[in-house]
């Protein structure tokens, strides 16, 4: 378990700078996940971080010791990789065990580790396959093992479930956050995917273009994104975002959009001040008939049980709303919009900031 | 099956036969003369009257002027050979590790040039390297051959090898740095074990290629007792009255080896040559 922190990182491949000036500080047992779109620079930290890629600029230090001049052997982190990285002719035994008898290690504390944690993934079936011979999620999980046997300061995970199919990455992001809860080791996950970020992370950071946008806690990224990069980086189906003015009148103001009064709460910014407003489908309910909604077309009906996902148009703008339970609605049915007021983000269009 | 698929057989027997053909025949040949007598040799028959095999037994039992050292020379080429192949492997291996995996500055250079000397027909390294070798007294020693034939065999040896090293994935390197792995490690414990297939298929192709080899041979070596069998049978033509089902017989026996050892790795030479074959 250790504090893992970067300070002024920077890091370029030839002329192109990929990564500009990153500082973060990861806590002792913390989950975080680094998210954000392709090519932003997330795996080019992470590889930093494992001694992999040459730090450009900047300190990278795993408790309190600066490790950028240390080889990633004695750097004690232990990596899963995407394309899991497991050695073809080795069992699945000999490759969990592989760091231990790398370190001298006894026979009888290398078979003790690799089927303690044999038994914590549901290997032990598997222990005298080889990789070849085991399923996608199974190697998965022997990656995982490779690595926990060495009881780590730090666990890197670069986008690990991407070759999954959709029901196993589930169950695999489920495993992955319950070893986390028994093993309570720093972690550091990559990924793109912002479910992955959302369900497993006690914090994420969300980077973009070699920065990170925000830092913060799944909730705290959703209820209030910094900028507008988040806001439409975080959440699914994405935040709906318009292009308004704002209209301040005393204690309430909302935002002028498609020829529409959009409420919002009372926060910075002046009157007339030209914003984008942003508001995620599912808080957008629907008003009564006549009761001064805002009046939209049903394009689309995406029944999906639980909830059903409508594209309703605007004025020629699409938005998307989710609602709970099921519509009786069909294309081309009216309807009234009541976008909440509590739940409605404004960002200057200039900067992209939160207002 | 389909008139199709019957006639695509057909168009491949069609290639085959005379290819078949043109390789067995010469082949047949030595095995006709090879189990004749001396006065049946040159018949002409497609089977021997009297089929023998005291050609054989006078070739083990070194009976012929030609063959007083049988044995020694035999001896000499799988010597020779052997040296040739562990010695390539260990400079291929090495070298293409270093120049695919380390990523050895100036690596790519060096086997560019290495490459680059293939450009010069042998035969004009001959006199050369006859000369080097007499420089450093290596003359009329097995040595002489085995290194001239490492030279030889290095080059292609290392391009191969390299092409099978870039195919295997990178992040093994890495996770094997990561489990704490140093260099020799990785190379020993995962880099010799996936790349088996290739240095099998090397190996036996640089074996092949000094159990085969006559011109340096001929050059470097010229005691009885240093040369290999392939120079030992081509001092059979050196008399107008040549015992031809004994030189049949010794070619026979010397055909053996290459071909056990090509059907005992057919399967790497095949996937070896042309690829890494190494499933990650
Ligand atoms: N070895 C390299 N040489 C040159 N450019 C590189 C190298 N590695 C990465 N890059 C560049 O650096 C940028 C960041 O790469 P990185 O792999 O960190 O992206 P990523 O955020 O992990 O993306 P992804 O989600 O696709 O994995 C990319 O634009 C990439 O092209
Ligand atoms: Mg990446």
């Amino acid at each position: 378990m250790a504090l893992v922190s970067f300070s002024q990182i920077e890091k370029s491949f030839g002329a192109t700078k990929v990564v500009h000036g990153i500082s973060l500080d990861i806590a002792d047992g913390e989950f975080m996940v680094l998210v954000g779109p392709s090519g932003c620079g997330k795996s080019t930290l992470l590889r930093m971080l494992a001694g992999l890629e040459e730090i450009g600029g900047g300190t990278i230090a795993i408790d309190g010791r600066v490790v950028n001049d240390v080889d990633s052997k004695d750097r004690n982190v232990a990596m899963v990789f995407q394309s899991y990285a497991l050695y073809p002719h080795m069992t699945v035994r000999e490759n969990m065990g592989f760091s231990l008898r790398l370190r001298k290690e006894s026979n009888r504390v290398i078979e003790e580790r690799v089927s303690q944690a044999a038994r914590i993934l549901n290997l032990e079936p598997y222990l005298d396959r080889y990789p070849r011979e085991l399923s996608g999620g199974q190697r998965q999980r022997v990656a995982m093992g490779r690595a926990i046997v060495r009881d780590p300061k730090v666990f890197l995970f670069d986008e690990p479930l991407s070759n999954l199919d959709a029901k196993l990455r589930v169950a695999m992001r489920a495993e992955i956050k319950a070893l986390h809860q028994r093993l309570k080791t720093t972690t550091v996950y990559v990924t793109h995917d912002q479910v992955e970020a959302m369900t497993m992370a006690d914090r994420i950071a969300v980077v973009n273009d070699g920065r990170v946008e925000q830092l913060g806690t799944p909730l705290e990224l959703y209820d209030r994104p910094a900028n507008l990069f988040v806001a439409q980086f975080i959440g699914s189906p994405a935040m709906n975002i318009l292009e308004g003015a704002l209209a301040k009148s005393g204690d309430s103001s909302c935002v002028k959009a498609l020829g529409q009064r959009w409420p919002v709460e009372s926060s910075g910014g002046t009157d007339g001040q030209p914003v984008k407003y942003g508001i995620r489908p599912e808080h957008i309910g629907f008003a009564g008939r006549g009761s001064g909604g805002i009046a939209a077309e049903v394009v689309v009906v995406e029944p999906m049980g639980a909830q059903t996902e409508l594209v309703v148009r605007v004025a020629d703008v699409s938005l998307t709303v989710v609602t709970h339970g099921r519509a009786n609605l069909r294309p081309g049915d009216g309807l009234s919009l009541s976008p909440e007021a509590g739940h409605a983000h404004v960002f200057d269009p200039a900067t992209g900031r939160r207002i | 099956m389909t008139s199709r698929k019957l006639l695509s057989e057909a168009k491949l027997w069609l290639v085959a036969i005379p290819i078949l053909l043109w390789t067995l025949i010469p082949i047949y040949h030595i095995f006709l003369f090879s189990i004749s007598s001396k006065d049946s040799a040159f018949s002409g028959a497609l089977w021997p009257d009297k089929p023998t095999l005291r050609n054989f037994g006078t070739v083990f039992r070194q009976e012929n002027f030609y063959l007083h050292h049988f044995w020694n020379q035999i001896w000499n080429s799988l010597w020779i050979a052997l040296a040739v192949g562990a010695i390539t492997l260990a400079v291929a291996t090495c070298a293409a590790f270093a120049i695919s995996r380390l990523k050895v500055r100036g690596g790519r250079t060096v086997m560019n040039a290495a490459l680059f000397t293939y450009f010069i027909p042998a035969a004009f390294l001959a006199v050369p390297m006859y000369k080097a070798m007499g420089a450093y007294g290596l003359l009329n020693s097995r040595w002489s051959l085995v290194l001239a034939m490492v030279t030889l065999a290095s080059p292609y040896a290392i391009w191969v090898l390299k092409q099978a090293s870039d195919k295997l994935p990178w992040e093994l390197d890495e996770a094997a740095r990561i489990d704490g792995a140093t260099p020799l490690q990785l190379f020993r414990l995962v880099y010799l074990p996936l790349m088996l297939p290739s240095l099998v298929a090397i190996g036996t192709y640089a074996v092949l290629l000094a159990w085969n080899e006559y011109l340096y041979a001929f050059l470097l070596l010229s005691h009885e007792n240093t040369i290999p069998l392939a120079v030992g049978l081509g001092h059979f033509l050196a008399s107008d009255d040549s015992p031809w089902e004994i030189l049949m017989a010794t070619a026979l026996i010397y055909a053996l080896p290459p071909a056990a050892i090509y059907y005992a790795f057919r399967r790497y030479m095949v996937g070896g040559l042309t690829s890494g074959a190494v499933k990650s």
